[in-house]
């Protein structure tokens, strides 16, 4: 079903929020002299809680696209348009309580917060070359203002100056492949294109082309997801940027680019068949993406374990799940693509919980590097406790949610006859174990000489603290919702 | 297809001609005598003060820079006028909701001091 | 007329210029100054193929969003580059180096 421009409009309540919001919040905090200070965030929240809203309400039958095939609604739009919301919530309340962001005027951050969200938004409705390239660029240009929000500091600036150069070539490369791609097609459409390519009525189709097509493209997309050819603004950026927003980009955009990678490549280039999708020409574009896949994951883990930067040694982890990640969504399987979605959502848990940790910390002791965190288990066991649960989930320890993620990747990878692939990918696991670890054994085994004087919590972090370690937890417990709601995500418009 | 280029080429052949022709001619028809005062730069008749390369208030690059902002968003606006009668009320209020956001832009420019030349405070710490 | 893959060449040309540009530079400037060739190459492809094929102006109503989002793009570029220099006093992007460690 193909809905026009008016129609759309009901299906469109959370980015009509979002977009509110945005406006809102600019015109608060130039107008609200006194007051903006206080009403800023709370405006941001309530955009963000009520497209949340709406999001979850949308009952939309069956997958469709909105104003005139711009953009698709399926369950696998919503899924990461929940997903990005949830994320910007747990952001902008970690954000409250931080001694970096204090030191500026955060009007703008919060508009920013706002403008990215609905970027992301955006992203994962995307079926449309002009959309996809629009909203990428919606979601890199406010993020780049972000990381260089702390516009005295030096790190900030030039991390704010590596990811715009870095993104503005990536995107642009993108763009060029996108030009060729409407050359042989005669359509911006993913659904014509697709259709068009299938059809082999194409002007100069030939392999090479469409090979030069996929490779400038993953430019873009690996940009946003850092994966490995195209991840070495990573580390620098998350160092650089204040730590909230590394948390929010090490998640959020990353999320957001794994969405326009699935439907680009399985919604425009490939043809359901079955269980699995067929890639549409001869070329094994999924043998390239498992090397990569391979490559972002043993790269990201190894270059983790010389870092003594917490800042910069989960950067390279994120870097490191990324592959992970990537790994479901070579498989052009029902399964490959759920255990994706699963990886993603308890991915979002432990990692922001992990980097909120590095925020809390670095508000009372204005420090990073690893060796300051000795004695953390006796200044605030609270504090310890919640890092090692964290990070023994990203590791992949049973009991907790991070366990659930790999099991499914693992499965969905074993599941195919990969088993070498599997067999990479837990090695991997055990070599970032190493590094984890090693932050547990500061935190807790080693002490310093200093008397532990205790450490402050405010309550609002506290709360946050433990809101993200529920799901850490729970999720173990409580997985088949999240299998339900994942499998039923799995539904992409003019897909399986 | 051939011989339409060529037509460029004669037309390049020309241009260049034209150019070193007169000033071939005027080269030998003109008087040549210096003075200091032909040898400075010409700048409407006034005589020049201080050097060119100077560096430029950085408020100029703000200003331009605000500018070509909303300059291009009008590139939005030429084809939405285009169409605008074939699309009726419907257009004319979308068009309305996208100045109305330019707007946010604009006062947002204003409040913060950008449009004075010299701002209200100066907020970079 | 002149044929379809002139304008390919020329706007693969561009590319490659721009490319080249973005790895060789060192002043931030005009590393940007090679972006905007990959946009403007991408921008010329694009019209071409839209003025050549029968797919009705999608593709130049997609250049005019690509010079807009340019815009955008130098616009933020720009002001970050301004605020590096007020800290660096440079804009070489050998000094800014920092963060490698």
């Amino acid at each position: 079903m193909n809905l026009g421009n008016l129609d759309s409009l009901t299906f469109f309540y959370p980015e009509l929020i979002l977009l509110g919001g945005i406006l809102l919040v600019v015109i608060s905090d130039i107008s609200l002299k006194g007051l903006r200070d206080r009403v800023n965030p709370l405006l941001t929240l309530a955009a963000l809680l009520l497209a949340l809203f709406y999001t979850l309400q949308t009952d939309h039958g069956s997958a469709m696209t909105l104003f005139e095939g711009m953009l698709a609604l399926d369950n696998f739009a919503l899924f990461f348009k929940a997903f990005m919301l949830v994320a910007g919530v747990l952001v902008l309340l970690g954000s409250l309580h931080s001694e970096e962001l204090a030191a500026v005027h955060q009007g703008e951050f919060h508009a920013l917060l706002l403008a990215v969200t609905l970027g992301m938004l955006l992203m994962a409705n995307s079926a449309h070359l002009v959309m996809l390239y629009l909203s990428l660029e919606l979601v890199s240009l406010t993020s780049y203002i972000m990381v260089g929000y702390l516009r005295s500091d030096r790190l900030s600036n030039e991390a704010s100056m590596k990811y715009i150069l870095f993104g503005a070539v990536s995107t642009g490369a993108m763009l060029y492949g996108f030009s060729l791609l409407y050359g042989m097609t005669g359509s911006l459409d993913l659904f014509a294109i697709r259709d068009a390519l299938l059809a082999q009525e194409v002007v100069g189709f030939n392999q090479v082309t469409l090979m030069l097509v996929v490779v400038l493209t993953t430019a873009g997309f690996g940009f946003k997801t850092a994966a490995v050819p195209f991840h070495f603004w990573c580390p620098d950026v998350y160092t650089g940027a204040p730590t909230p927003v590394t948390a929010f980009l090490s998640v959020a955009p990353k999320a957001a680019g794994f969405a326009i990678l699935v439907r680009f490549f399985l919604g425009g280039l490939s043809q359901p068949a079955g269980e699995q999708w067929g890639f549409i020409s001869g070329i094994d574009w999924p043998l390239v993406l498992i090397v990569v896949s391979v490559l972002t994951m043993s790269l990201g883990n190894i270059a983790a374990l010389t870092q003594n930067n917490l800042k910069r040694m989960l950067a390279y982890s994120s870097i490191a799940h990324a592959g992970y990640i990537l790994m479901g969504a070579v498989l052009l399987t029902g399964t490959g693509l759920k255990a994706m979605l699963v990886y993603l959502f308890v991915y979002l848990f432990m990692n922001l919980g992990a980097f909120f940790v590095v925020t809390v910390i670095f508000n009372s002791e204005k420090t990073f590097e690893l060796q300051d965190y000795n004695g953390m288990f006796r200044r605030s066991p609270f504090l310890a406790v919640a890092m090692s649960i964290f990070l023994l989930s990203l590791i992949g320890i049973p009991p907790f949610a991070g366990f659930l993620g790999k099991l499914y990747i693992f499965g969905a990878v074993i599941d195919q006859g990969l088993y070498w692939f599997a067999v990479v990918g837990a090695l991997n696991a055990a070599v970032a174990a190493f590094y984890y670890m090693r932050i547990m054994k500061h935190m807790i085994l080693e002490n310093d000489d200093r008397p532990p004087t205790p450490l402050q919590i405010s309550p609002l972090n506290r709360a946050l603290l433990v809101l993200l370690l529920v799901p850490n937890i729970l999720l173990i417990v409580f997985w088949s919702p999240i299998d339900r709601w994942t499998a039923n995500s799995i539904t992409l418009f003019g897909g399986l | 297809m051939t011989l339409q280029f060529a037509n460029v080429l004669v037309f390049l052949g020309v241009g260049a001609l034209f150019i070193f022709v007169n000033l071939l001619i005027a080269s030998l028809i003109r008087p040549s005598k210096y003075s200091e005062e032909k040898l400075i730069p010409y700048e409407c008749g006034e005589n020049p003060v201080g050097s060119p390369w100077i560096k430029f208030n950085i408020r100029f690059y703000v200003f331009a820079l605000i500018f070509i902002i909303f300059d291009v968003e009008v590139a939005f606006l030429l084809p939405w006028a285009v169409v605008f009668k074939e699309l009726g009320w419907i257009a004319f209020i979308e068009g309305l909701i996208f100045i109305a956001i330019l707007v946010v832009g604009l006062a947002y420019v204003w409040a913060k001091g950008d449009l004075q030349w010299v701002r209200p405070e100066e907020r970079y710490e | 007329m002149i044929e379809l893959k002139y304008y390919l060449l020329i706007s693969a040309f561009l590319f490659s210029l721009g490319v080249f540009g973005v790895l060789t530079r060192r002043n931030a400037v005009n590393v940007l100054m090679g972006v905007e060739l990959i946009l403007n190459s991408a921008n010329l492809n694009l019209v071409a193929f839209s003025r050549y094929s029968s797919s009705g102006i999608d593709g130049q109503m997609f250049a005019v969003f690509v010079i807009v989002v340019a815009a955008a793009e130098v616009a933020v570029a720009l002001a970050i580059i301004l605020t590096l220099y007020r800290v660096l006093s440079t804009v070489n992007l050998d000094r800014a180096d920092v963060l490698k460690r």
